[in-house]
């Protein structure tokens, strides 16, 4: 017998020239959050004397702050805590909803019962209004805001995964895999796991976007990184009393958030869009 | 209304009373968990003197169990008794009500511009799928969404107000024509955001009904698009109405911030200095507010979907589909 | 040789879709005149479906028409450039040619009222802006359309999903008909339907069709449709026209090797052949096919010219000349027609009636017993089982028949343990009891649709080798399980994308024998695939039983596939099993009304 193979062939689409710019950019901000120290030594460097000057001056081409400090460093050295909080948020929140959205849409009952009602509760508030409340109250800093957040973010995350399990359960090869008596923890991993990583993996994304947002947010308020230390949102705070006097020392970690944040979410949405491809074409 | 449609409104007011008492016990939890000195807090720089502390305590019930001072609070709090601030001294009640009318009228301003902008752009993305138009809106949608109000605010503020000097820089001005040009600013930094995520919404729930059979069905009898358009409209209404409704909740977190940046005295700027101050009473009776709030707004939500959607009102009677 | 335009009211001319992966259709010449019925038969891939989008300017975005469609009728003549992207289809759809879709649960809109959504097809006297005026009016023409396809004026303010079926397909086709179009163009308008209501339904459209003079372009996978319904058949493959002629000259005696294939490949509803015909290999893609036959790979009277270009169109002789002039062109596209039409019936010279086939050895021992199982599902007013009895012996193949609704699928996962009964009990060997691992390995099943059978990310080999695994079996009988479902070696290393559907089927099935199973539970396993491939596969479950001493449990809607695979079968409707017996006596002589009903239902 003559066996045709009919793989159906993806058209082949080009990589957007906008994902290319965002990965880029992406891998600048990357790069400084990783070492800028060695990148800008002395952004922290403060000069008393100097005080605020706007931009334009020499040396400083996005002026100082009120402590002296160079904008343009400064904004450099907070790629730190604008790359890594999000990203522990969004994998720390993405690991809470594998794990119990796995077992809420595989078991079923009484654990899919609890999940969902934590997810419910959580929900019911917004996520940004609790983080300040639970921050504020809690204790501040970094490391306390990025765990609230992780706690706050995972509810979704279980819906989400709970919902790409409980689509995947009658679907014919995993009751298949049941009948065949193959044991519930492969079946879960072998057979489900896989096949929700695309959904998982654009939805970090998109969530790491998020988390940047909210922790810049939470920054601005003070909740976030202790005073001096250099941080987007915390130079916005800073910045607002300087827009007489060097309006950048707002405006350029203010772009420096939307850009590198709408990158993320436009990565995000990107490989989603493809994975689904994908998947359709599987 | 029938019987099960009036079952169905009593389970979903039913379960939203649940929650209300689940989340009020969480953030009263909360800030009973919180780490500090509550009654420390409140003598503030007076003299800390055993004997201050204990009738601090007393008078606030501070020594009770755990159960009989949620009890207190929370049967206080739905007569409108939401205690004293430690801050001001005053009553919460009067202080939250002083406060409500700005971030009503922000909020509100933001909501409108939001809804009566993103839906539109949203429909058009949808409609005009794939062509440049449509790249553009979601381009410039994934952007509003990447953006944080505070961010948005502050270049607003620098371009419109000390740039230009089209708008003020802070306050809240006098009278309502002055009022409303306050506003405007801090409104529309709310509202991008906000649109943003309700064109991405609608652009889906509108693209998701264009792919449906019904749809080429319509077409191939010959209806006019404008009557395509109105019938797939009909059908993406409840999604877009669901995120109108998630919408409220976004708000709440997003006026904090806005209220700071453009110092509106809302109650977004009550919540940031009660809560950088620890005033305990003051964040407990705002949080409980803003959960009321939003648990209502989803309770109205799901009402709504027994005037849009027959089957949501079919389904209150239960009827699955046999297996064949 | 021009395409016949006697009173032709649609004509369509070099009629071609193309999609950014490549050409649909290659070249199509079609019309239609009032009062007639032509039906386009093809398999999946074929190119029908998108031939009538193409008529309406429905296609998808990235496809695209080109060619020339002509109308006449009441309305004057109308030329339409298909290639134009600015046509105006106002004028086409609707009041000229008017569609009709598969799926009655998707084809109307769910929030909307049917008496409304009747009503926005009505044309409005006075133009677009007189809406308010005659509604009156308005109501009382939705309610003389649903009297006309037989249904009553209270169903004007139900919603769809308050209908069965066969009522939405009806309201459907009242919407269809709103406009008064000259010709309707209905794509598998029965598929998704219940035999006894596909019948009505056809008979409904039947009777419209003559009572308004109106064309009928019928899509469908299905020859005995086609047979029982058209007066002309156009048969496409791989997005080519191979041939067309009247339904009796074309279905009757076939002049191109495919359509001669395909008919003898339709299991017979009155016996049981020995082998069914198949036709080897699957369809290609339209795209992949230059400058030869796109048969030709298939073709057991392929010479070297069909390979060398593609066989234009050309006339052929009618079997009885005296039609000639009645109907128009004969016409296929085969260089070998004069071979195959003098081959009487190709292939059911191997389809002599088979001994209906119980091993004798077996007849004793049962090895499943079905007692009183009932089943219902949380929320329903019925029970989706009610009381079923049912018991299968050793080596022998049973078929559950019935409509949607009966229950046959819940019996079929109750016997392999993925659904719990709520009462009564499921027996191997009359009350060994099993459950778990070791029921899995007495009773295995092979679901419907072969593009979800199989996990996407896994290789087949990795699939097999798990199967074999759970069972407790060496790795090293992948490759003798893909031989014993017909598949080479080689195969373990592809992944599910790579296979065709009838391949994917072969590979769940030898997943499901990978236990060394004594049950098989089939359910629907064939009914998603097309006519040659579905041949290929019953063919295959017919050697497994043979060869492995398999016993079945066929759960079909299909009478026919019923037919050729069972010995025994049960008819169920509504959780209950009606009638039961040697398929011969059951399908030859029914009993119980509802089995006659059935089978008169199925088209002849």
């Amino acid at each position: 017998m003559a066996f045709r193979r009919t793989a159906p062939r993806l058209p082949r689409r080009r990589t957007p020239v906008v994902m290319i710019v965002s990965v880029v950019l992406l891998g600048f901000v990357g790069f400084c959050a990783a070492a800028w120290e060695v990148v800008v030594p002395h952004a922290l460097d403060q000069d008393i004397y100097l005080g605020v000057v706007g931009g334009g001056v020499e040396g400083h081409p996005f002026g100082t702050d009120q402590l002296g400090r160079d904008i343009l460093q400064l904004s450099l050295a907070g790629a730190r805590s604008a790359l890594v909080g999000p990203i522990v948020v969004a994998v720390g929140s993405m690991v809470i909803g594998v794990l119990l959205g796995m077992v809420a849409g595989y078991r079923g009952g009484i654990v899919d019962m609890l999940a969902g009602r934590y997810a419910d509760l959580l929900l019911a508030l917004p996520a940004v209004l609790l983080a300040i409340v639970v921050a504020g109250m809690v204790g501040r800093g970094y490391w306390v805001t990025v765990g609230v957040l992780i706690v706050l973010f995972s509810p979704s995350d279980v819906r989400l995964v709970r919902g790409a399990v409980i689509e995947q359960m009658p679907r014919p090869y995993i009751e298949s895999a049941r009948v065949l008596g193959i044991r519930p923890s492969r079946i879960m991993f072998r057979h489900i796991a896989p096949n929700i990583v695309p959904i998982v993996v654009a939805n970090l994304l998109l969530n790491v976007a998020f988390a940047l947002v909210a922790l810049s947010s939470l920054s601005y308020l003070g909740l976030g990184v202790p005073p001096g230390a250099p941080d987007w949102g915390r130079q916005l705070a800073d910045g607002r009393e300087l827009l007489g006097d060097n309006p950048l020392a707002a405006v350029i970690p203010g772009i420096l958030i939307i850009v590198t944040a709408t990158a993320v979410n436009l990565l995000g949405d990107w490989l989603s869009e493809t994975l689904d491809r994908r998947a359709v074409a599987a | 209304m029938n019987r099960p449609v009036l079952a169905f409104a009593l389970r979903r007011l039913g379960a939203t009373l649940l929650l209300l008492l689940a989340l009020s016990l969480l953030v009263f939890a909360l800030m009973y968990l919180s780490p500090g000195d509550v009654a420390r807090n409140m003598l503030g720089t007076r003299n800390v003197t055993p004997e201050a502390l204990a009738e601090i305590r007393a008078r606030y019930h501070l020594d009770e169990p755990f159960l009989t001072q949620y009890w207190l609070w929370v049967s206080q709090a739905v007569t409108g008794d939401f205690g004293t601030s430690i801050r001001t001294g005053g009553p919460v009640g009067p202080l939250m009500l002083s406060r409500t009318g700005i971030t009503a009228a922000t909020a509100g301003l933001a909501f409108l511009l939001s809804a009566l902008v993103g839906i539109p752009v949203g429909i058009v993305a949808a409609v005009r799928r794939g062509r440049p138009l449509d790249r553009l809106l979601v381009g410039v949608s994934v952007v509003g969404v990447s953006a944080p109000g505070f961010a948005v605010g502050l270049l607003l503020l620098y371009v419109f107000a000390l740039g230009l000097g089209w708008f003020p820089i802070y306050g809240t001005g006098d009278g309502f024509l002055d009022g409303l040009w306050h506003l405007v600013l801090p409104a529309v930094a709310l509202a991008l955001g906000l649109g943003a995520f309700v064109v991405k919404l609608t652009r889906a729930a509108v693209v998701r009904e264009l792919d449906q059979d019904y749809v080429t069905f319509a077409r191939g009898r010959g209806l006019p698009e404008s009557a395509v358009l109105r019938i797939v409209l009909r059908n993406a209404a409840i999604p877009i109405v669901t995120s109108l409704g998630l919408m409220v909740a976004y708000l709440f977190g997003g006026t904090v911030l806005i209220e700071v940046t453009f110092a509106l005295p809302g109650l977004g700027a009550l919540m940031e200095e009660s809560v950088l101050f620890k005033d305990v009473p003051v964040v407990q009776a705002l949080t409980l507010v803003v959960a009321f709030v939003v648990s209502v707004t989803a309770l109205v939500v799901d009402l709504s979907y027994l005037l849009i959607d027959p089957r949501v009102r079919a389904r209150t009677v239960r009827t699955r589909a046999v297996r064949g | 040789m021009t395409a016949p335009t006697r009173t032709g009211m649609l004509v369509a001319s070099d009629l071609r879709v193309v999609s950014d992966a490549g050409p649909i259709v290659t070249g199509l010449d079609l019309a239609v005149s009032p009062g007639e019925t032509v039906a386009i038969v093809g398999e999946s891939g074929s190119g029908k479906s998108m031939t009538v989008k193409a008529l309406l300017g429905l296609l998808p975005p990235g496809v695209r028409a080109s060619g020339r469609l002509e109308l006449a009728g009441g309305a004057g003549d109308l030329v339409v450039d298909l290639a134009d992207p600015g046509t105006s289809w106002k004028r086409v759809r609707g009041s000229r040619i008017a569609l009709l879709l598969q799926d009655p649960f998707t084809s109307l809109s769910p929030v909307h009222r049917c008496g409304e959504q009747i009503a926005w097809g009505i044309p409005r006297p006075g133009g677009r802006t007189a809406r308010a005026g005659d509604r009156h009016g308005t109501r009382e023409h939705v309610t003389r359309l649903l009297g006309e396809v037989g249904l009553p004026a209270d169903v004007a303010g139900k919603y769809p999903f308050q209908l069965s079926g066969g009522m939405r397909q009806r309201v459907a086709l009242a919407a269809a008909l709103a406009a008064g179009p000259d010709l309707l163009i209905a794509d598998e308008p029965t598929t998704a339907l219940d035999v006894t209501t596909q019948h009505e339904v056809l008979e409904l459209v039947a009777g419209l069709q003559r009572g308004r003079d109106m064309g009928l372009i019928l899509i469908t996978h299905d020859l005995r449709l086609a047979r029982s319904r058209a007066d002309r058949v156009l048969v496409m493959y791989a997005g080519r026209l191979v041939e067309e002629g009247t339904a009796a000259e074309v279905l009757g005696d076939p002049a191109h090797p495919y359509t001669a294939r395909l008919a003898a490949c339709d299991p017979p509803l009155t016996h049981r052949l020995a082998v069914l015909p198949t036709i080897p290999g699957s369809v290609p893609a339209p795209s992949s096919v230059v400058a030869e036959c796109a048969f030709a790979a298939r073709c057991e009277f392929a010479i070297p010219a069909c390979r060398t270009a593609e066989p234009p169109l050309i006339e052929v002789a009618p079997a009885d000349p005296a039609l000639a002039e009645a109907t128009g062109g004969r016409r296929t596209a085969c260089l070998r027609s004069e071979v195959v039409r003098t081959i009487e019936h190709v292939g059911e010279s191997a389809a002599e009636p088979a001994a209906a086939g119980i091993p004798a050895e077996a007849a004793a021992s049962p090895l499943l017993t079905v007692r009183g199982l009932t089943k219902r599902f949380h929320g329903s007013a019925v029970p989706a089982l009610d009381g079923v009895d049912l018991e299968v012996t050793a080596g022998e193949s049973v078929a559950v028949v019935g409509e949607s609704g009966s229950g046959k699928t819940t019996l079929a996962r109750c016997v392999v343990g993925l659904e719990r009964p709520d009462a009564g009990d499921v027996d191997f060997h009359a009350g060994s009891g099993a459950r778990g691992a070791a029921l899995a390995r007495r009773v295995q099943i092979v679901f419907q649709d072969p593009y979800s059978a199989l996990n996407p990310g896994l290789t087949v080999g990795t699939c097999l080798a798990e199967a074999l695994a759970a069972a407790g079996r060496p790795k090293s009988e992948v490759a003798g399980l893909l031989t014993l479902v017909g598949l080479p070696e080689g195969y373990a290393r592809r992944r599910p994308r790579a296979l065709s559907g009838g391949e994917r089927q072969r590979v769940a099935i030898a997943r499901a024998l990978a236990p060394r199973p004594e049950l098989l539970v089939c359910d629907e396993s064939v009914s998603a695939l097309d006519v040659s491939v579905q041949a290929q596969v019953l063919n295959l479950l017919s050697d497994l039983r043979r060869e492995l001493g398999l016993t079945m449990l066929f759960i079909t809607h299909d009478l026919a596939v019923a037919r050729q695979i069972a010995d025994r079968v049960y008819v169920m409707r509504g959780g209950r099993v009606v009638e039961s017996g040697p398929v011969d006596d059951v399908l030859g002589a029914p009993e119980h009304e509802y089995t006659r009903r059935l089978l008169a239902s199925i088209p002849q």
